[in-house]
């Protein structure tokens, strides 16, 4: 079976580095997601003949197979099929969610064996930018349809998801599984991520206050809009010397623990199981399916708010990014079943620092080059439900120990903030008007 | 050469006690403005024959030639000029601040020589009095001219400046020339100064919340926000003079700053010569203060840039500019804690002293001042002093913060830039009105 693996290594672009160096490379992002890979069973393709027809199936089981939540995988050609033949428009919002699950998990497992084979740094250069691909592209479909709403509340809940749900229920379960034992975890990491998203607070707020101190929609339009632009290229500059602080000169804030290796719950020295070049073809692929059923997703999704009869926001906040975090999500509570809480937190404050202070951002700037005016402005509501998730996530991850009643209170914070927008039927669901008439809307929701 | 300085000391007022409480009142901000000293060079001057000339000269060398940013003296007689000869407001108005910040280090040197002569305690008395003159003196003659705007920003903006800018650029500087060394500070200090900071910020939030609180048809009394403003401004001093005794008698040993090999500084200059300076210096800080706030207006339209940006960024960094430079140069040195020291204390004392003196002065002249800085810029304050309390409470530090502090500054100037809202016409008018549409009293 050994024969079977070479023939990947002999493909194009020699291994960088030594097994040292590739464990740097397995951020805690990689290693939280590696936790759903199923070891692929090469025995039933070695029965194929054919040297090059195997090489081929290996890397199918491999990249198709190689997950549990690879079940989820017929939804995608489901909703392309229900597409098609026009079945309903909520079936194809249901059943393109449900595709995008496994889409997400697997984008992120190919990153990671891309990064076998580009080192360290680029690894995690890789990481950083991909990290969020699902919501990323989302985002941009939706702003290309001009949804601005769509795209920030699609974005901010999924800052919230990371930060009360995933977080939440990582130090919950954690909590309850090692009741006796004391969890410790490095504040270290946790304080800057806190830092970061409290630049990032600073920013939205500002363009709230402007329109909140009762000048007109006409008058402020415009400084809103500059001021959020000049806002997201701070933010940008602060996300680039994050990545410098992470990547280069604290790098051992951010290692995710070694254990001793020959103990059961450490994770085995693997070996890259892919080609570089086929790994990078399988990106390509899987981003083009992502790119379809986000297009799907975008198109469909007032259909779908009016026919379940929940709101457009209630949608945005809550479903979507409950659905492309599932991977993550699941993960993070494996590692703190076994109580390696830096790499819960890794994955979750560091997917949402992405998000707030590089995902946002980016849209902004985008938006600015195709024209659309996208400010910083989250309205009242969902600002402040990011103030105080942000600032309760700080307090809680500031001693630098953990037990369960911090994750049952970051989750009912999660459950009180999706009660919230469940039950608030602003009329959000013509969400092609532009900003200031919304703006008006609310600000007049305000003023009663 | 010793002959020069026994003329200083049998001046009336000998130097008490020895040097060993002189090591005790070096405060943080005395020791960082201290770098910014050139050690005199008495030399030319003993050559002369005159005694009297000769103290007088060497006096004068010391006080006005004995600082890096005595380049910038030369802008007070040319202010004073174009005012004389109308060369037009904006000019008067950059040749002000320019002239005031020499101003501003020399009377921090001029409190530190007094308090040779006085003792640590009203030495320490004198500085925290004194350490923010210019501040100070900028607020009450906004407040004398009735620019009550003015006088609500600048005094914020030298909180921001002082929390973010100072602090910021100081981590900054110092994490990136430490890379390799651990940086840390004692943290009690940091938390005395969060929590003043937040008594502060709960002083200006109430009255602001009053505003919107009130059901739609009640008409809220301005008289009763003034009141609340009042009351909260004496509990604000009552705070600050807690925090002198804190600072002064039962707590020195977290405020002392690091004692390394410093070399021993006797007084440079007498008691009374020292006094009269100081004397003098303010009277003409008092002058370009009278310019600045006179002018502000006419240096707004023709810059093209709000009268909020004015106050809130430029008077601030101009006021602030030799403690900046001075806390920057400690933090490269990893010394922490005085940096800390210059920062936070300013802020403090600027938050719960100058501002509430303000409102009490505003008081006893009948000028409606009061403490609702509006939405925007309380909100800025409280975000602001939320993450600088985030930042500092750990006791260690990197870069990280210094960029997320500098950036923070960076967020609010943009901010304040863009927000154009239009000049009061009459200030006694803009506190009114039952809206919650306060932006305007700008």
């Amino acid at each position: 079976m050994a024969s079977l693996q070479e023939p990947w290594l002999l493909e194009k672009g020699n291994l960088k580095g030594s097994s040292k160096e590739i464990r740097h490379g397995r951020t805690a992002h990689n290693m939280s997601s590696s936790s759903l890979r199923k070891k692929s069973d090469l025995t039933l393709v070695s029965k194929v003949r054919y040297g090059m027809l195997r090489q081929f199936l290996t890397n199918l089981q491999e990249v198709i197979l190689g997950t549990k939540l690879s079940v989820l995988f017929p939804a995608i050609p489901l909703a392309v099929v229900a597409d098609c033949y026009g079945f309903g428009r909520p079936c194809v919002f249901a059943l393109s969610l449900l595709g995008l699950t496994p889409l997400a998990e697997r984008v992120s497992f190919l990153t990671e064996q891309i990064a076998y084979y580009t080192g360290p740094t680029v690894g995690g250069l890789l990481n950083a930018t991909c990290g969020n691909a699902t919501e990323l592209i989302i985002a941009i479909f939706a702003l290309g349809q001009y949804k601005i709403d769509v795209v920030k509340y699609s974005l901010l809940g999924s800052v919230l998801s990371n930060l009360l749900l995933v977080l939440g229920t990582s130090l919950f379960c954690g909590g309850i599984a090692n009741l006796r034992k004391e969890q410790k975890y490095d504040r270290r990491q946790a304080d800057v991520n806190s830092l970061l998203l409290l630049l990032a607070l600073l920013c939205h707020s500002l363009p709230l206050l402007f329109r909140l101190t009762g000048a007109s929609a006409a008058v402020t339009n415009d400084p809103t809009l500059q001021l959020s632009r000049a806002s997201s290229i701070v933010m940008l500059i602060t996300y680039l010397s994050y990545l410098v602080f992470q990547l280069f000169t604290h790098r051992q804030l951010f290692e995710a623990q070694e254990e001793s290796e020959d103990d059961e719950d450490g994770l085995p020295e693997e070996a890259p199981v892919i080609g570089f070049w086929s790994g990078f073809i399988w990106l390509i692929g899987m981003t083009t399916v992502i790119s379809l059923l986000s297009e799907y997703v975008v198109q469909t999704i007032e259909a779908a708010s009016d026919s379940w009869g929940i709101s457009v926001s209630f949608i945005s906040i809550i479903l979507l990014p409950i659905v492309g975090n599932a991977a993550e999500h699941a993960g993070a509570i494996i590692f703190a079943f076994k109580n390696k809480l830096d790499i819960s937190l890794g994955v979750a404050l560091g997917s949402a620092t992405q998000i707030s202070m590089f995902v946002v951002p980016l849209c902004v700037v985008v938006a600015w080059i195709m024209g659309i005016n996208m400010d910083l402005n989250f309205n009242l509501l969902e600002t402040g439900s990011l103030a105080l998730s942000i600032i309760a996530v700080a307090f809680t991850l500031q001693d630098g120990t953990s037990h369960y009643m911090k994750g049952l209170v970051l989750l009912l914070l999660y459950i009180v903030i999706g009660t919230c927008f469940f039950v608030s039927k602003t009329p959000l669901n013509q969400v092609n008007i532009t900003n200031s008439e919304t703006e008006i809307a609310i600000d007049k929701i305000f003023r009663v | 050469m010793e002959f020069a300085g026994e003329l200083s000391h049998m001046e009336n007022g000998y130097s008490k006690g020895k040097e060993s409480w002189n090591n005790g009142l070096r405060t943080a901000q005395n020791m960082s403005t201290s770098l910014l000293r050139k050690k005199s060079d008495p030399m030319l001057v003993s050559k002369l024959r005159f005694q009297m000339l000769r103290q007088f000269l060497a006096n004068l060398q010391e006080v006005v030639l004995g600082t890096k940013l005595a380049v910038l003296f030369p802008a007070i007689p040319l202010a004073i000029a174009a005012d004389f000869y109308k060369f037009g407001r904006p000019w008067i108005f950059a040749l002000s601040l320019l002239g005031l910040t020499p101003l501003a280090e020399r009377v921090s040197f001029l409190t530190e020589q007094i308090a040779y002569y006085t003792g640590p305690t009203v030495g320490g008395l004198l500085n925290a009095t004194c350490g923010n003159a210019t501040e100070l003196i900028i607020a009450l003659f906004a407040l004398y001219q009735n620019k009550i705007h003015v006088l609500k920003y600048s005094l914020l903006g030298s909180i921001l400046s002082n929390l973010l800018l100072v602090l910021g650029s100081s981590l900054l500087c110092g994490g990136l020339a430490n890379l390799k060394k651990e940086q840390r500070y004692d943290r009690k200090q940091a938390d005395v100064n969060s929590l003043l900071l937040l008594l502060g910020l709960l002083c200006h939030m109430l009255p602001l919340m009053f505003r919107y609180a009130a059901a739609p048809g009640i008409f809220i009394d301005d008289h009763s926000i003034l009141q609340l403003s009042r009351a909260s401004s004496i509990v604000m001093l009552v705070a600050y003079i807690g925090y002198i005794f804190f600072q002064l008698k039962t707590h020195r040993q977290i405020f002392e700053s690091q004692e390394e090999d410093e070399e021993e500084e006797k007084a440079v200059i007498g008691f009374w010569s020292a006094f009269s300076w100081l004397v003098g210096m303010t009277l003409i800080i008092a002058l370009l203060s009278e310019y600045v706030v006179g002018t502000i207006e006419a240096a707004s339209e023709s810059w093209g840039i709000s009268i909020s940006f004015i106050s809130i960024i430029l008077i601030p960094i101009v006021g602030n500019a030799a403690e900046h430079a001075g806390s920057i140069i400690f933090a490269f040195k990893n010394k922490l804690d005085i940096s800390l020291g210059v920062a936070l204390g300013s802020a403090t004392q600027i938050s719960m002293f100058a501002v509430p003196l303000c409102v009490v002065v505003g008081w006893i002249m009948r000028i409606q001042m009061d403490l609702d800085f509006s939405l925007l810029e309380t909100a800025c304050l409280a975000l602001t002093i939320i993450v600088v309390a985030f930042t500092l409470q750990d006791g260690t530090s990197h870069y990280m913060k210094g960029v997320v502090l500098c950036l923070c500054y960076v967020a609010i100037a943009a901010c304040f830039f863009v927000h154009k809202i239009p000049a009061p016409l009459d200030q006694t008018q803009v506190n009114l009105g039952l809206k919650p549409s306060s932006g305007f009293s700008a």
